[in-house]
């Protein structure tokens, strides 16, 4: 196996296992061990990876091989620095998920988590569209079913219309890339669905465009959620089981603001300047919108559901802001937030299996009866709301600048209404978790070891990324600066006078 | 002679094959079984024949003296009698359980099954419109039959005389249509009527057109498009379920293979004629087929009416013809992807019902997934493949039709087959959802079922079908197997031995 073929091993062989595992008739306690051993394998690989990785602009760890050569759609898989970091993330991610997730699930829910790693590593690594579409749909496969089986509440409902709401962005998607395909085509006179070489077409007029444009954006901020595609999310977060908003928040939406970047922005760089304008107002726009709906929640995962995307909203922001610190810190954000909200979720799943609520009214006196509990949920949340020395306040400082270097308005706006997430945050800390509870004392359990294990590396990301965030931007670094100077040209178009 | 014969071999030998079966019918000794034995060796000697021309270009006509230009034999062809060989297989193998199970079924059913096979295969072998008339009617005629089968249902009798009353009567439609032609052109010879068009371009072919479009009448009819639509859901309901599946899938093969030898011969330059009938018939029927498939309640009028949708995606690849001649692949290669989701769906569904005898609506699919997880993990990916999830030989299939239509310049129409596949979303995944997310409401445990049988391994080798057309070598890279390039490229050839001189 050479070095290039780990990429190919890393997403296929959680797929593999979880086929085995399904025509096996093992037990369920194997299965997660069996599991929770693959992740691990693969988070070694992962590293392995990382290690080896050269802080260049270029695709490492090339693997292309035709797939259907017709059409010229290759099997092609690649990491650079953006991918890069979001798979270390993803790796680390899932395997300490299990760790708390771990008892008390069925064999179909570990399976399915399997798959979903897959889709996402597959997704992530996809140097071709089709390739890159041919993840996409398949990773909400497992979503579904774990959404559908799991969940609780009116869950089949939710299950049916995230499907169908996020189904019918892809297909529009679908149509964008079979018809940049077909305009390829036309162009140079023989197929191909290589990113790379699509980045080349030069005949598409500027309607033609801004169509495609729109329909990559409708698919991809359907996933995030952007203003005005969030209407699936309150009912699938506070339906989903506690695995599937792990999934969904922390990993799924983190895919569509990298495609963003990964494909719409190279593709279409003319029109990604011409309404950057317009996708930061949505960005702060949401961020205010989601920021107020949050306030007003009484369920604590509808209200994490919206402060995610709240948060998403300030990603989206900074990366058309044009320029490196706004992409910087978006994407350093990507990182900050998924380790956050992935464990607030979590923490917020185990509250609501120990105690059975998840109303912030029924909840209370926590941080007696569960202080280790506290105490992490204490750091996730201050991570989320950008406290410095965390991660969190990091990337957000970098996105305001960035903002604020774009439109000095719009930057002061993002630097007031961060504060709005910092006050429903701690509002929301002092409600559920340290005022004591009217009437009788709940049950909780406060978290074994095998969960504070779990917990453990994602809080020394948390401040190691928050005193000392060079190591870790120097890998995406120079992928940023290539998109800014090679691709999109900024500073000559600015020096033209397009953009003001 | 011999190699002349060879040529010949495959469609005798399922000729010779349902009059052998016809005789052994006449004995009550045999049972089910028996037959199942014969009619599938002589199907799989006479796919054995077929394949024995695969992957060569040629095209032929054998006895010539005695033919008379009627029937080809070319590449094209061979490859619709694998499809439509394999495919009756694929019915009679997967049919195995229900066949044993319902007392209805006698040993007459394989004779008259062969029957309308031969024709089928001679439709695809038919170079002359009358030919092709008397082809399709061995073939219709048969499937008349096996609808009414059923004696059990009070539905049959509505099935059958729908179908027989309207198809018999579109029917006259395509003799009429021939007529008009060969008061035209003075011949009924498909690439004698091509030649006769290009040569008089310029003069008035009014006459043909007309004759055209009756011609189109029935084949709107037989792959039910709209018009013609209204007969399919009470047909395939009141028809056996291994019936509907062959007609959803086999015969709408067969349909094809003649018609697209017609258009891609004949027709092609003419094709500006009929574009804008046809992209609003298309875009009617893939409206309508999408509204009766959310409105159905019984699973297998879902499919039936979702068979209309699918109808409308074929249909995209037809209009796009006229301005793409790869289009021809995509739909070929369509054909075979809906033949094998069909197959395993209407196939899965009759298993079920062989057993249970009840599971007909969405309800009584609710909890498959705890009491036969593996008879509900091949449900699901045959509704993948039909609703064109990435992963399935679905999605490849779409891919193809759309990639094609758009390249031909019908962006708008594919953007609205696009919409009705979002919906199909819905009715497929709605199956899912109740095979899943709802407990069973049978109390009856594991072991009563029989899963270890013919049936299901057969539903099981189409399933793998499936995924394997819908990843090909892309994720095995490293291991040498034949590719979803190997039927792509055998389509090609196909396509190209119809220009052969």
């Amino acid at each position: 196996m050479g070095a290039a073929d780990i990429l190919s091993f890393i997403i296929f062989l959680p797929a593999i296992v979880a086929f085995i595992l399904m025509i096996s008739t093992t037990k369920v306690e194997d299965v997660r061990n069996i599991a929770f051993i693959t992740t691990i394998i693969i988070l070694v690989l992962v590293m392995k990876i990382y290690l080896n990785f050269e802080p260049k602009a270029e695709m490492q760890f090339v693997t292309n091989v035709p797939w259907i050569s017709k059409y010229g759609i290759n099997y092609n898989i690649g990491v650079d620095g953006f991918s890069l970091t979001i798979l270390m993330l993803i790796a680390i991610l899932i395997p300490t998920s299990f760790l708390l997730l771990w008892e008390g699930r069925t064999k179909g829910y570990w399976i399915n988590m399997l798959l979903v790693q897959t889709g996402v590593t597959g997704t992530l690594l996809s140097l071709d569209i089709i390739l890159f579409y041919f993840f996409w749909e398949t990773m909400l496969l497992p979503i579904f079913l774990i959404i559908g089986i799991f969940g609780s509440g009116n869950k089949v409902f939710s299950t049916i219309k995230v499907t169908v709401y996020t189904m019918a962005g892809s297909l529009l998607m679908f149509v964008a890339i079979v018809y940049l395909g077909v305009s390829y085509y036309n162009e140079f006179g023989h197929w191909s669905f290589q990113f790379d070489d699509l980045t080349n077409l030069s005949l598409l007029t500027y309607t033609e465009k801004f169509w495609l444009f729109l329909a990559f954006v409708t698919a991809f901020a359907i996933k995030i959620p952007l203003f005005p595609f969030h209407t699936w999310i309150t009912a699938t977060y506070s339906d989903a089981p506690t695995g599937g908003v792990f999934l969904l928040s922390s990993i799924m939406a983190k895919l569509g603001v990298y495609a963003v970047v990964r494909f719409m922005i190279p593709i279409f760089p003319d029109v990604y300047i011409q309404f950057s304008n317009w996708f930061v107002f949505i960005g702060i726009f949401g961020l205010i919108y989601f920021g107020i709906a949050a306030l007003m929640q009484d369920d604590i995962k509808k209200m994490f559901a919206y402060s995610s995307a709240s948060h998403l909203s300030l990603i989206a922001a900074g990366i058309f802001s044009l320029n490196s610190y706004g992409i910087n810190g978006a994407l350093y954000l990507v990182i900050a937030h998924a380790i956050a909200t992935g464990g607030l979720f979590l923490l917020v799943g185990l509250l609501h299996d120990e105690t059975g609520f998840k109303t912030i009214k029924d909840l209370g006196g926590i941080g007696k009866k569960a202080p280790i509990f506290t105490f992490m949920f204490a750091i996730m949340l201050f991570s989320n709301v950008g406290l410095p020395s965390t991660n969190g306040f990091v990337s957000e400082l970098l996105i305001i600048f960035g903002i604020y270097q774009f439109n000095p308005i719009m930057g002061y706006i993002s630097g007031i209404t961060v504060l709005i997430a910092a006050s429903f945050m701690l509002w929301l800390f002092q409600r559920a978790i340290l005022q004591e509870r009217v009437g009788s004392a709940l049950q909780m359990r406060d978290l074994k070891v095998k969960e504070i294990i779990g917990l453990v590396p994602w809080v020394i990301l948390i401040f190691l990324m928050g005193i000392y965030p060079d190591p870790f931007i120097d890998k995406f670094e120079p992928t940023v600066t290539h998109f800014l100077d090679d691709i999109l040209r900024i500073d000559e178009i600015i020096k033209s006078g397009a953009v003001k | 002679m011999i190699e002349q014969l060879v040529y010949l071999m495959p469609i005798v030998t399922v000729l010779i094959g349902a009059l052998i079966l016809m005789f052994q019918s006449m004995y009550d000794k045999y049972k089910i079984k028996d037959f199942i034995i014969v009619s599938t060796l002589f199907l799989v000697i006479a796919l054995g024949f077929a394949i024995f021309h695969f992957g060569d270009l040629f095209t032929t006509r054998p006895f010539n003296d005695i033919f008379n230009n009627v029937i080809i034999f070319d590449t094209f062809a061979n490859f619709f009698n694998i499809a439509l060989i394999a495919g009756a297989i694929g019915i009679i193998l997967i049919g195995e359980h229900y066949a044993q199970e319902q007392s209805y079924f006698k040993g007459e059913f394989y004779a008259i099954l062969l029957f309308s096979l031969f024709g089928m295969m001679l439709l695809a072998h038919a170079n002359e419109l009358i030919t092709a008339y008397i082809a399709l009617e061995i073939a219709s005629f048969s499937v008349y039959i096996m609808v009414g089968f059923n004696t059990e249902d009070s539905k049959r009798v509505e099935a059958i005389f729908k179908y027989l009353v309207l198809g018999s009567f579109i029917g006259a439609f395509f003799l009429l249509g021939t007529v008009l032609i060969y008061g035209l052109t003075g011949t009924t010879n498909i690439s004698e009527i091509a030649h006769y068009v290009n040569s008089n371009y310029e003069s008035d072919l009014s006459l043909l057109y007309i004759g055209i479009a009756m011609i189109l009448f029935t084949f709107l009819f037989k792959i039910a498009a709209f018009p013609f639509q209204s007969w399919v859901l009470d047909v395939y309901r009141g028809a056996p379920i291994l019936i509907t599946a062959y007609m959803a899938s086999v015969f709408k093969i067969a349909i094809f293979s003649f018609f697209l030898r017609a258009f891609l011969q004949d027709f092609i330059s003419l094709s500006g004629f009929w574009e804008t009938a046809l992209i609003s018939i298309t875009v009617v029927t893939l409206a309508i087929g999408t509204w009766l498939a959310i409105t159905q309640t019984i699973v297998k009028r879902m499919l039936a009416a979702s068979s209309i949708v699918h109808t409308g995606y074929l249909l995209l690849g037809i209009i796009a013809l006229g301005e793409n001649i790869a289009s021809a692949y995509s739909i070929m290669f369509y054909l075979i992807a809906y033949l094998l989701s069909a197959l395993g769906a209407f196939g899965l569904v009759s298993h079920v019902i062989a057993d249970t005898k009840v599971r007909v609506t969405y309800n009584d699919f609710k909890g498959l997934g705890q009491e036969r997880p593996y008879l509900a993990a091949l449900m699901t990916i045959f509704m993948f493949s039909l609703a064109g999830i990435p992963s399935t030989i679905g999605f490849i299939a779409k891919f193809y039709v759309f990639t094609e239509a758009i390249n031909a310049g019908y962006a708008y129409l594919a953007i609205f087959a696009i919409l009705a596949t979002a919906v199909s979303i819905y009715y497929y995944f709605k199956l899912i959802a109740m095979m899943y997310f709802y407990p069973s409401h049978a109390e009856t445990t594991e072991s009563k079922y029989n899963d270890g049988r013919i049936s299901t391994y057969m539903i099981g080798l189409v399933a793998i079908l499936v995924i394997w057309g819908g990843i090909g070598s892309a994720i095995v890279f490293f291991i040498p197997i034949p590719s979803i390039d190997g039927i792509l490229s055998v389509v090609e050839l196909s396509v190209r031995s119809l220009f052969l001189k």
